[in-house]
């Protein structure tokens, strides 16, 4: 056994924090941590070397040696030992869902305290009103379900009355592909793009994820999200044994659909909000597993090398790769220059200006032209190239995000995904934490 | 682009307007512009590098 990185986690029971040490053993990399009252808990954070954690993104110590807020993530809301700013804000504007999902991060449909809380549109156009007056002009409207509201068009538009530069729609598309009319007006409202629900490409996997066959409804909602230009970014979690052997052909989707979906968001299943039972590490899926299964998957048509650490936050959470999609090919721009995934004061504004660039749709000759498959259109001369990659611009991101089990909080300072109630605001993570849930 | 009456600075030719490669951050572009056909620089108009090329070099540079 050889440590590798000493830190600080909760104990997944109680959620106070304990001491945590990162192992490597027979290959794989385990937080360890021992809570005095509920012993001690082993989970994997990390299988296999190709990439190593050591080597994956470089991650500068604070500039004044601090280890934290002593009582970090309790009473949690950004604190002056948070390292990263807002790069996205959460605004969750209903709890309700359509879906009754097995796993949620959100536990929502069923929530009991807080179910029949309905925020107004003032209220949200208030919540808007200091995100944007703080300089957090890139909102995702969360839930719940946010198309459960009827008045959605109306919270997008007070979002953009208020200053928002870009609004997301985090929706798993039900509403979308069977009321146009519906995503119209959100589109005309000012909806920038989605975030749609899409784990992958066959029922069988709607079924054991949410509940019930889906695909149908996800193909609908993209065609009719396409038909209003408004991006759909793909985002499936990812749970081994149920869809990581779909992971290529998710992407292969992808690029066929280019460029009415701009792009897949891979999230390994995390362990909060509602799941079956507390997991064992066969169902967890790590990030360099679903490095190398995009590799694999698409036959090296995506390398692990198109692929680069986290700016935006701490390199082990995530991933990112910027791609164009040809007639023929995929042309890949991920700058391979380590000083580009370098965490530096702004790596929120850059990350905020290149997904809101990728996600979006614009109405460029390319994109009217649907797959863009002439020939004589020469993507190797600049106008042919500056017009693709508006139109045909495509992402592959990652987002690991941790659970009471795994939580680490070098990674949680550098997270830049927050969570804005009206009054504080909080990394995704520390917001949506729950601890085990007894069997 | 047609030649114009730009002539090199080093060598006394007119230049003529020629598809130019261009590369940053390892893609390779190619543009039409006006270069000496015997020292082979090449004259890039403010324009340009205030237009596409800045263009180009912003899509490139990732976040």
């Amino acid at each position: 056994m050889e440590l590798f990185s000493e830190t600080a986690s909760v104990c997944p029971v109680c959620l106070r924090r304990v001491k945590a040490a990162i192992v490597k053993r027979g290959g794989e990399y385990f937080m360890e941590k021992t809570c005095p009252e509920h012993g001690f808990f082993s989970v994997v954070v990390w299988r296999g070397d190709d990439p190593a954690p050591g080597e994956w993104g470089e991650v500068s110590p604070p500039a004044d040696g601090s280890r934290g807020a002593p009582d970090c993530p309790n009473m949690c809301g950004l604190c002056p030992e948070h390292l990263q700013k807002t790069c996205c804000a959460l605004v969750e504007v209903t709890h309700r869902c359509n879906l009754r999902c097995p796993v949620c991060f959100a536990d929502s449909g069923v929530r009991r305290s807080r179910v029949s809380v309905k925020l107004s549109v003032e209220t949200l156009y208030a919540r808007f009103r200091k995100l944007a007056a703080a300089g957090n002009t890139f909102v995702q409207l969360s839930g719940g379900e946010p198309t459960m509201r009827d008045d959605l068009p109306d919270i997008v538009a007070a979002a953009k009355a208020a200053g928002c530069e870009y609004v997301q729609l985090n929706s798993n598309g039900i509403r979308l592909g069977a009321e146009p009319e519906y995503a119209s007006a959100l589109a005309d409202a000012g909806l920038d793009f989605v975030f749609m629900q899409f784990d992958g490409t066959r029922d069988a996997i709607y079924e054991t994820l949410r509940g019930r066959p889906l695909l149908e409804q996800k193909l609908a909602a993209i065609d009719v999200c396409a038909e209003r230009y408004l991006g759909v970014t793909l985002v499936p979690t990812v749970v081994p044994g149920v869809n990581d052997g779909d992971i290529g052909a998710i992407l292969e989707f992808g690029f066929q659909r280019s460029p009415a979906v701009r792009g897949v968001h891979f999230q390994p299943i995390s362990y909060f909000g509602r799941y079956p039972k507390p997991p064992d590490n066969a169902d967890r899926i790590t990030l360099p597993e679903i490095l190398r299964a995009i590799e694999s998957q698409t036959r090296g048509k995506v390398k692990v090398s198109d692929l680069l650490p986290s700016a935006c936050d701490h390199p082990r959470c995530g991933f990112h790769g910027d791609f164009v999609v040809l007639p023929d090919k995929l042309l890949k721009l991920t700058k391979k220059s380590k000083a580009s995934s370098s965490c530096c004061d702004d790596a929120h504004l850059r990350n905020r200006r290149f997904v809101a660039r990728r996600w979006k749709r614009t109405r460029g000759t390319a994109d009217a032209a649907g797959g863009g498959t002439d020939a004589a259109v020469d993507y190797g001369g600049m106008d042919g190239f500056l017009e693709r990659v508006k139109s045909h611009g495509f992402t592959i991101t990652c987002m690991a995000f941790q659970d009471a089990y795994n939580l680490d909080l070098e990674r949680l300072r550098r997270c830049s995904l927050h969570v804005f109630d009206g009054r504080r605001t909080v990394p995704f993570c520390a917001r949506y934490i729950t601890p085990r849930q007894q069997p | 682009m047609a030649d114009s009456s730009w002539r090199c600075a080093r060598c006394d030719e007119a230049l003529t307007a020629r598809k130019t490669v261009f590369t940053y951050l390892g893609q390779s572009f190619t543009h039409e512009v006006l270069r000496c056909p015997k020292c082979g620089r090449v004259l890039i108009p403010p324009e340009l590098a205030r237009g596409k090329m800045a263009e180009v070099e912003e899509q490139l540079e990732d976040k």
